[in-house]
């Protein structure tokens, strides 16, 4: 049973997976990727790890909920639904990412591998919490400051006003050739109030 | 297990029909309670209108999805001790990937038509929701301290002396907030068709509408067994059994938060992300550690 | 034989289906022309991660919570790389008013 149902879901999570790129729309690559997160997070409850599978489910639909809202943001096509196809260097990619898959499974074919599984009356749950509160507690607080630093990093990064004036003073859209003028609508000159540049 | 799974089953249609009917008081459209069925029924007789290029799959989908993630999160609610569909040591981390879920759920019934109105109110509950479930989970963990467990047979154990209510007052009303957007109503109705600029439902009619609200409703139903037992002690009680306890429980619930879809007024988005970022989110902050201090030995 | 075909769920079978996990998003974070895409390239590569390490932590390390830890470390990991990255495209896309990886080939503006 475990074992048909480990098939079914990592079959899903790499499907999906595949998907992501091979959709048209940008909202529909996003929730394919979700649906790869949950079959790895429903993979990690078979793996005696409840808390690390299903966390990986709640904190993967929120990411991936902003990430849709994100692609709609930036794209020409906010819906969504009208094909369009972004790639570029395809076949260098393909290669590249065949030869990972080659690598990483011919190290785990020809390395050997340890063989000591969770004993079945551990409790996983209850060891990760003293574990995270307990001797780990350092890695636990580092990791929190380093959420914290993100947070202020991309509250600057992406805030409009900064020490350098308006971030988007004198922004003009790339050029539709190499070297070429540039798409779209020029921004109001003198800046003042902000409006948007859907200008593609 | 299969016996409570078989509970829940036979308990949420009369539920389902009594948020039906709690929705319906005080509208004066009359019938109470042959209302919502006919109402269903005449749905279910209409045709579905198409729009162009919709995304199908998803926009058939939706309202399973919608009512799977409800069924799911009422799975994992003890019906008396033992009792449980889904007895997970980490049920209310389960609860919580269920709401998550929910907010893509809405996002899919409004993005999926491929029609402006729905999509739009899909941004607007997507903006909206996002910060109601964050600190939902605040409050959860609230509740979650005193039992120094994330299984929810254990926050009702941990019930027994006095109710998470009594002992963090701010929890159930934060969680409140929870629970309506998560049913999509009152300030959080940002997906139904009374929003101003339509909602994510303003392109569905007949039985894709029916089965919608039908959704919504075991959502009300799940929300509320989960508030019952998070914070009024579940199926604890004197005198009356554990099951009768928790379903009185629930429809109290289901009665408060109907009635807080009403009294709320609706805001612009703007304000009540405000709202959320700055006043309520940091309410759940205060009661987070205040709870902290208080399981403090 | 069993209705899986013989395959059953060990670290090798897990630690193959990371490692497809892997390639794809490897694959996409190359291959996409969108910053947004070639996020979800990496988000999918630290997908793979994640397995792995729920693999390596559930086959051989005898239950020792260090390696879920781990995985918790990747989580966090993968929130700072899209806080960091969506600041980075919102900053871009100030400036430039664009959103592809051509069109930001020169730093200087």
């Amino acid at each position: 049973m475990t074992d048909a149902l480990f098939l079914v879901l990592s079959a899903l999570a790499v499907w999906s997976g595949w998907r992501v790129f091979r959709v048209d729309s940008m909202v529909r690559a996003s929730f394919q990727l979700l649906v790869s997160f949950i079959a790895v997070g429903l993979i990690a409850v078979l793996l005696a790890a409840p808390y690390i599978g299903i966390a990986t489910v709640f904190m993967m639909a929120v990411e991936m909920m902003v990430m849709a809202l994100f692609m709609v943001m930036f794209m020409m096509n906010p819906a969504g639904l009208n094909p369009m196809s972004m790639v570029h260097q395809h076949r260098f990619a393909a290669i590249t990412g065949g030869t990972a898959f080659a690598g990483l499974v011919a190290a785990v074919l020809l390395s050997d591998l340890p063989a000591n599984p969770v004993p079945p009356e551990a409790e996983a749950v209850r060891d990760l919490g003293r574990e995270l509160l307990g001797p780990s507690m350092l890695i636990f607080e580092t990791a929190g400051v380093t959420l914290l630093a993100t947070m202020i990093g991309a509250v600057v990064l992406s805030a409009r006003s900064g020490r350098y004036g308006e971030s988007d003073a004198g922004s003009v859209p790339p050029g539709l050739t190499p070297g070429g003028a540039p798409a779209g609508r020029r921004p109001a000159q003198g800046g003042g109030h902000h409006d948007h540049h859907w200008g593609h | 297990m299969i016996a409570a799974t078989l509970y829940l089953l036979l308990a949420l249609p009369p539920l389902v029909w009594a948020a039906a009917v709690f929705d319906r008081i005080g509208t004066g459209r009359g019938a109470l309670l042959a209302g919502p069925l006919r109402n269903g029924a005449a749905l279910l007789l209409r045709p579905v209108a198409p729009t162009e290029a919709p995304d199908r799959l998803n926009r058939l989908l939706a309202p399973g999805w919608y009512l799977a993630l409800a069924l799911v999160g009422l799975s994992v609610v003890p019906l008396a001790p033992g009792l449980v569909a889904s007895d997970l040591s980490t049920g209310l981390v389960l609860w919580g990937a269920c709401e998550a879920l929910t907010v893509v759920v809405v996002f899919l019934h409004g993005w999926s038509p491929n029609a402006p109105f729905p999509l739009l109110g899909a941004y607007r509950y997507v903006a909206i929701a996002l910060p109601a479930m964050l600190l939902s989970m605040f409050v959860l963990i609230g509740a979650a301290l005193p039992a120094q467990s994330l299984s929810v047979g254990a926050v009702v154990e941990a019930q027994r002396e006095v109710w998470n209510l009594v002992r963090q007052p701010l929890g159930l009303p934060l969680f409140m907030a929870l629970g309506l957007a998560l049913t999509l109503r009152g300030p959080f109705d940002y997906a139904g068709g009374a929003e101003l600029a339509g909602g994510t439902s303003a392109e569905e009619s007949g039985p894709a509408l029916a089965a919608w609200r039908l959704a919504r409703a075991a959502m009300l139903v799940a929300f509320s067994a989960m508030a019952a037992t998070a914070f009024l002690g579940g199926y604890l009680g004197p005198v009356l059994p554990g099951p009768l306890w928790l379903l009185l429980k629930t429809l109290a619930v289901m009665a408060a938060t109907v009635a807080a879809g009403r009294f709320f007024a609706r805001m612009p988005p703007a304000r009540m992300l405000t709202l959320l970022w700055v006043v309520l989110l940091p309410l759940s902050f205060a009661n987070l550690a205040l709870v902290g201090i208080e399981v403090l030995p | 034989m069993t209705i899986t075909g013989g395959i059953e769920m060990t670290l090798v079978s897990v630690l193959i289906v990371a490692a497809a996990l892997i390639g794809i998003g490897l694959y996409g974070a190359l291959s996409q022309q969108s910053f947004v895409m070639l996020m979800m390239g990496l988000e999918l590569m630290l997908n793979g991660a994640i397995l792995a390490i729920v693999g390596f932590w559930a086959f051989s390390l005898g239950g020792a919570p260090e390696g879920q830890l781990l995985a918790i470390i990747v989580m966090a990991v993968m929130a700072v790389e899209m806080a960091v990255g969506f600041a980075l495209v919102v900053a871009v896309y100030r400036k430039r008013q664009a959103d592809m990886t051509e069109s930001l080939t020169e730093l200087r503006h």
